[in-house]
């Protein structure tokens, strides 16, 4: 009886860890965060790999997205906080915005209209685009921090938690 | 200890029923059955066999991404709604109908009950909803399904 009872329970918590983790599986902290390079608003490619040297949050999204809507203000505030900061791993803070609309119009207007003033790309792919596959993405908001050389420091950290963490590598 | 098992079996059970709400979380108000969800995996069939008879597949979200089906865009917006409307009008009642969006779960997507709703309004008997519960990268792409060219 008692193998049952821990047979069923271990069989719930291996479900629920099944689900819950749905959203970090994939790249983890440690690994070289693959390069994407795709077209600004303007047309002109802008590569993950020459933001080098910076502290960088790759930040998945959509117009679409409700939740990534409201998350843009926070990143607004966060730009505007450590962009100019000293880090132990980076000089400046970055943010690398890859968008999964399907619509240039939808994405233009809403750059312009929030005054969205980081780097910006997107392929307009929506779900299909390559680079949701390479980062293994299972929704949205999705977004990783990097070091100046690339290296996955943290994924998925959003409001307080992303701000702490950033706040972390701060130089002394 | 039979005390520990208990408590220890009342907590996997309470998360692992809040990890499956947060997952499908479907409202109980919404316009669809649970009979009315087709899985991905029974329409892939269908599509991927030219005999069976081809329902037709409006994509109501961002972007037409399964194979067959008509960009109508999102029906949040309510030219696009109108655009859905028209199409429908020119169909049998029982026509063979499939609707689907695939940006986001089923509890945060502006599009699925506009046009379930829609076609609950209009008195069709034959139409589904894509039961894609996540979305269309992880229940379609990710799984090789037939893609739009």
């Amino acid at each position: 009886m008692r193998t049952l009872i821990f047979s069923v329970a271990l069989l719930l918590f291996g479900s629920t860890i099944s689900t819950l983790s749905a959203q970090s599986t994939g790249l983890e902290p440690g690994n070289k965060s693959p390069e994407i390079k795709l077209p600004t608003l303007k047309g002109d490619t802008v590569a993950l790999s020459s933001l080098k040297g910076k502290l960088v949050l790759i930040d998945f999204w959509g117009t679409w997205c409700a939740p990534c809507v409201e998350e843009q203000s926070e990143l607004a505030k966060l730009y505007g906080k450590y962009k100019q900061s000293a880090f132990t791993n980076g000089k400046g803070f970055e943010i690398y915005g890859v968008s999964l609309d399907a619509k240039k119009s939808n994405w233009e207007n809403f750059i312009t209209t929030n005054k969205i003033n980081w780097i910006q790309v997107s392929d307009l792919k929506f779900w299909r685009s390559p680079v949701a596959r390479t980062y293994n993405i299972q929704g949205l908001p999705f977004n990783v921090l990097i070091d100046s050389n690339g290296i996955i420091l943290a994924k998925n950290l959003h409001g307080i938690d992303l701000d702490k963490r950033i706040a972390m590598f701060l130089r002394k | 200890m039979k005390t520990k098992i208990l408590i220890f079996l009342f907590f996997a059970v309470a998360t692992s029923l809040f990890a499956t709400n947060e997952a499908f979380a479907q409202g109980q108000n919404d316009p669809w059955t649970p009979q009315q969800l087709l899985a991905p995996a029974d329409l892939a069939k269908v599509l991927n066999n030219p005999k069976s008879p081809q329902p037709i597949i409006y994509s109501i979200g961002m972007q037409a991404i399964i194979k067959g089906s008509i960009d109508i865009g999102p029906v949040m917006v309510p030219d696009n709604l109108n655009t859905l409307k028209q199409k429908l009008g020119k169909l049998a009642k029982n026509a063979q109908i499939v609707v689907y969006c695939g940006c986001c779960p089923f509890s945060r997507c502006p599009n699925v009950r506009p046009a379930m709703k829609l076609l609950k309004e209009m008195q069709f008997t034959n139409y589904k909803l894509l039961n894609l519960p996540q979305n269309v990268k992880v229940d379609w792409i990710d799984k090789g399904y037939p893609m739009a060219e």
